[in-house]
């Protein structure tokens, strides 16, 4: 058609042709046309059907000159023009009042989003009919080439081709006229007027979905009863939905369909992120997850299924003839196949889901923090994030974010090496959840390893949380559980192995294990194998602090023994019972000296009775004990051996005169028992339990025995000078007055100055109405100061070990000048080949060195250490 | 004064630290044992030579003729 228009208008032979008349005629007709078009288009609906026949045959014999083309050109121009002039400008005039408003404040004014609303029909209302109404006049454009078309028995294309392309034509026009005049903000009005409808319509599906739960809870099936509750509420609903379906139809034929959706599926979003904020919170207690995906399902779905259902039946009401057809490619199209969930709903379900699980991926990452830091109780948050991260698969962002909250908030030096520990365990714990391989567990546990491994009561605060209920005084309750928990776990899935080498041959558990396997996910370390990251084990991982399982069992030792010479009774059922787990766990041979000083206790029980029981027969025919004033039924010994036990710290006291006889007679049985064997006794150690009494009252406490033989020394002698008590108990002096501290804060004893500078006078207080009040009476107290371990510490066996190496150090410092610590230690490992071989770790080295600073021997800089000058 | 609980370490009453035979501490126990004191015992020669109990029956029933003590050769007896 237009390949024809082009060649007549190109034909100068035709023009040649042209008679006078004939252009004349032409003229004439243009001229008519011209006028016509104008008053069609200004729109006086009276002179549309009047002019109709004559702007007919005006189009008619222009059309038969072939000035097809032009008459086109002019009558979309014209529309063109008025839509430009009066349409557009009038369309937008409606908006000028919200031009000047700020965006927020526009958003944040409820009231004015009825007017926004009200505002938005009103105008798409006017515009589409005016729309409608130059469709109209279109259409006569149409009809009447249509009609000379076929007068001119000329066949080119079809007749509805031919409408297809004007309305196409006039579509890009009427679009075009208006997206280059759109003010600014009309995308706003859009969003909030979406915000607004949906909020509406959201507040009553909610109910809808509440009301559906309670239903469904309370079991009432009848059908007539919920028809009866839905009516009022479907109807509304439909007349809302309808509503936006308006719009959204109105807007979509001014070709705003993109702008449309955008806006829609924005204010969707933001409402589903709003949603998912309000539900996620901060409360880590329940899983959000399926109350969120349940409120996608009942609110926005429902809308757009309503919405598209909506616009798929208006667009075939409506339009019948533009874009009926599936292959008119309206972006749309797809939405139109109602009925079952379409496509469109499909993708929109999708997109939705994705979108959820994002935001509360983000919500639950950014928190992850203190999620973790309750762990058992939010482990459904856990269970969400892990779905979430399924879908996502944005793990890189967990562990970046993850580790550096930590660095900022856990690895502090504000932080106990205890709460550490324990957020360490409870990371362990749900990143496990979330991915069993353990490759992120990896990522994010190193920071606090490399932290840790610089704190110096790891190792302690380890043993404790791994021995003790509590993991020490820091948290109270249930801190230390944990591990212990984590040890019985241990034991049971050991347990479960077992069973299972026994039922599986080698070949089967093989195959079993080849099918169960998975490529690690793309974040693995490929430096690392993936047979290490296979086993998550909480234990091993604390282990992998330390570095090596002997420190960890050393410290443990220590510990024990500790706890062990300390215990009054014989009741160590908690500690066999831990030692079994560690012995699970640890491999039986590394436990093999724990065992042997449990055993020791055991024993030593069964010695004890034994040795009294058969003293107390002499005693009975001799009478011999009760000279001394003591009988053997105040004492009870701890035998160890102690090849086993870790360095005892041995200082000498000397206990009073009955309680060595005692002693003595004890070890004396003791030798006659288990010849060739004898006792030595650690006068130092154990616990005495003692019960002072005063004139009005009578205290008990629980202390060392060189606590009592002090306080045994006021029975006879009120007053003692310090230098006189030292040596009645054969202590040195600061010692004494280090450990007679212990009874001036309990009001017991006082202190005063004497003549003699260098000497104090320690008096008994007699009248404890001042002293005494602090103290409650029967109340145990336990003397625990820094002072009074009675086994020597890790450190101090370490250093007491490294001694022999100082002077080596030394040598090859002065020798070589400042080396730096791998550098000693590997020299070391050369130079102590034979006696004394130097078998300790680099960090064992570390904290030597470290001490040998402290001392001021040596001087550590940039990381080498070089001798104090 | 309720309770006086005391701490004591046992020894061999041998005049010498380690097995002739084990090389391990008298306080300690023979290499085939895991519990010392009761378990592991110490039992002395005529000669007065002291070893763990299992170490030395080991070296006694090794020996195809008459025993000899390991540390002094002289014939090895138990000690009454």
């Amino acid at each position: 058609m237009t390949v024809d228009a082009l060649s007549s208008v190109c034909n100068l032979g035709v023009l040649d042709s042209l008679s006078g008349a004939s252009i004349s005629e032409i003229l004439e007709s243009w001229n008519s046309f011209c006028l016509i078009t104008e008053t069609i288009v200004k729109g006086d609906d009276a002179n549309l059907s009047t002019s109709y026949s004559k702007f007919q045959s005006d189009v008619c014999s222009l059309c038969k000159y072939g000035l097809r083309s032009l008459v086109e050109e002019h009558f979309l121009l014209s529309l063109q023009g008025m839509s430009e002039k009066h349409g557009a400008p009038n369309f937008w005039k409606n908006f000028d009042a919200y031009n000047n408003v700020p965006d927020s404040e526009m958003i944040d004014r409820n009231t004015q989003e009825d007017e926004v609303e009200l505002l938005l029909c009103k105008a798409l209302e006017e515009i589409s009919l005016e729309k409608q109404y130059q469709e109209k006049c279109l259409l006569m454009l149409v009809n009447s080439l249509q009609l000379c078309q076929e007068n001119n028995t000329s066949t080119e294309g079809h007749p509805l081709d031919m409408e297809k392309i004007f309305f196409s034509k006039y579509r890009l026009i009427v679009s075009s006229v208006l997206m280059t005049t759109m003010p600014r903000q009309f995308t706003e009005i859009l969003h909030s007027y979406f915000k607004g409808r949906l909020e509406e319509l959201s507040t009553i599906m909610v109910g809808d979905y509440d009301d559906d739960n309670e239903l469904q809870d309370n079991n009432r099936p009848t059908n007539m009863d919920i028809d009866g509750t839905y009516d009022p509420k479907k109807t509304l609903e439909n007349k809302l939905v309808r509503n936006i379906g308006m719009v959204v139809h109105n807007l979509k034929n001014l070709g705003f369909t993109s702008m449309t959706e955008d806006a829609y599926a924005s204010t969707i979003f933001l409402l589903l992120q709003a949603k998912v904020y309000d539900l996620a919170g901060d409360d880590y207690r329940t899983s959000v997850l399926e109350s969120i995906k349940g409120w996608i399902q009942a609110v926005p779905l429902q809308f757009l299924h309503a919405l598209l259902d909506y616009l798929g039946d208006s667009m075939s009401d409506l339009s019948p003839k533009s874009t009926k057809s599936p292959l008119a490619s309206t972006p749309s199209s797809c939405y139109q196949k109602s009925g079952k969930p379409s496509e469109g709903i499909i993708r929109w379900q999708l997109r939705l889901e994705y979108f959820a699980y994002e935001t509360l991926q983000d919500l639950r990452i950014d928190k992850l923090f203190e999620i973790i830091v309750d762990y058992p109780d939010s482990a459904p948050a856990i269970e969400d994030l892990k779905q979430c991260l399924e879908y996502t698969g944005q793990h890189s962002k967990l562990v970046d974010s993850f580790i550096s909250a930590l660095k900022y908030r856990l690895l502090t030096a504000g932080a106990s090496t205890n709460d550490i520990l324990h957020q360490y365990v409870s990371t362990i714990k749900a990143l496990r959840t979330i991915d069993p391989a353990g490759v992120f567990l990896e990522a994010v546990g190193e920071p606090i390893r490399e932290y840790l491994r610089g704190r110096k009561d790891t190792i302690k605060c380890i043993v404790t949380m791994l021995t003790d209920g509590t993991g020490g005084n820091s948290n109270g309750p249930g801190t230390g559980d944990s591990l212990l928990e984590e040890l019985n776990r241990d034991e049971e899935n050991q347990e479960r192995n077992s069973l299972d080498d026994d039922i599986n041959t080698d070949d089967k558990q093989t195959w079993i294990d080849v099918q169960r396997w998975e490529p690690d996910p793309v974040e693995a370390d490929p430096s690392k194998g993936s047979r290490y990251r296979r086993k998550v084990d909480v234990l091993g991982m604390i282990v992998g602090i330390i570095g090596s399982k002997d420190q960890l069992i050393n410290e443990y030792r220590v510990m024990l023994a500790e706890k062990l010479l300390n215990k009054t009774d014989y009741d160590i059922d908690t500690e066999i019972r831990t030692l079994e787990l560690l012995k699970i766990h640890f491999g039986e041979s590394s436990m093999q000296k724990c065992e042997i000083m449990l055993n020791d206790l055991i024993d030593s029980k069964r010695t004890n009775t034994n040795v009294k029981a058969t003293i107390n027969q002499l005693s009975q025919t001799a009478a011999e004990s009760r000279e001394h004033g003591a009988s053997f039924d105040i004492l009870d010994a701890t035998i160890i051996s102690s090849n086993f036990w870790p360095p005892i710290q041995d200082d000498d006291v000397k206990i009073p005169e009955p309680v060595d006889q005692l002693l003595s007679d004890y070890a004396k049985r003791f030798h006659e028992i288990k010849t060739p064997r004898k006792l030595l006794w650690k006068k130092n150690l154990g616990t005495v339990k003692l019960e002072l009494e005063f004139e009005d009252k009578t205290l008990q406490f629980t202390v060392t025995p060189i606590h009592a033989s002090i306080i045994m020394q006021f029975q006879d002698q009120k007053s003692w000078t310090s230098k006189n008590l030292a040596a009645a108990i054969g202590v040195p002096v600061d010692t004494l007055q280090r450990r007679i501290n212990f009874w001036i804060s309990k009001g017991i004893v006082a202190e005063s100055s004497s003549a003699d500078s260098n000497d104090h006078v320690y008096t008994l207080v007699d009248d404890m109405a001042d002293g005494g009040k602090s103290v409650t009476n029967n109340e145990v107290l336990v003397a625990d100061d820094e002072a009074e371990t009675s086994v020597a510490s890790v450190e101090d066996q370490l250093k007491k070990e490294m001694a022999v190496y100082e002077k080596f150090i030394f040598g090859m410092l002065t020798n070589i000048g400042n080396m730096g610590l791998e550098r000693i230690h590997n020299s070391l490992k050369i130079f102590c080949a034979t006696n004394p071989v130097y078998d300790k770790s680099i960090q064992q080295l570390q904290s030597f060195l470290s001490g040998l600073v402290a001392e001021e021997k040596l001087e550590l800089r940039d990381g080498t250490y070089s001798l104090k000058k | 004064m309720d309770i006086w609980h005391a701490v004591a370490s046992w020894t061999w009453d041998a005049h010498d630290e380690t097995c002739g035979i084990c090389r391990m501490a008298f306080d300690g126990c023979c290499t085939d044992c895991k519990l010392p004191g009761d378990d592991c015992p110490l039992i002395w020669g005529a000669c007065n030579h002291a070893f763990h109990l299992h170490c030395i029956l080991k070296w006694v029933n090794s020996q195809t003729s008459q025993a000899h003590c390991p540390m002094c050769r002289r014939e090895w007896q138990f000690k009454e």
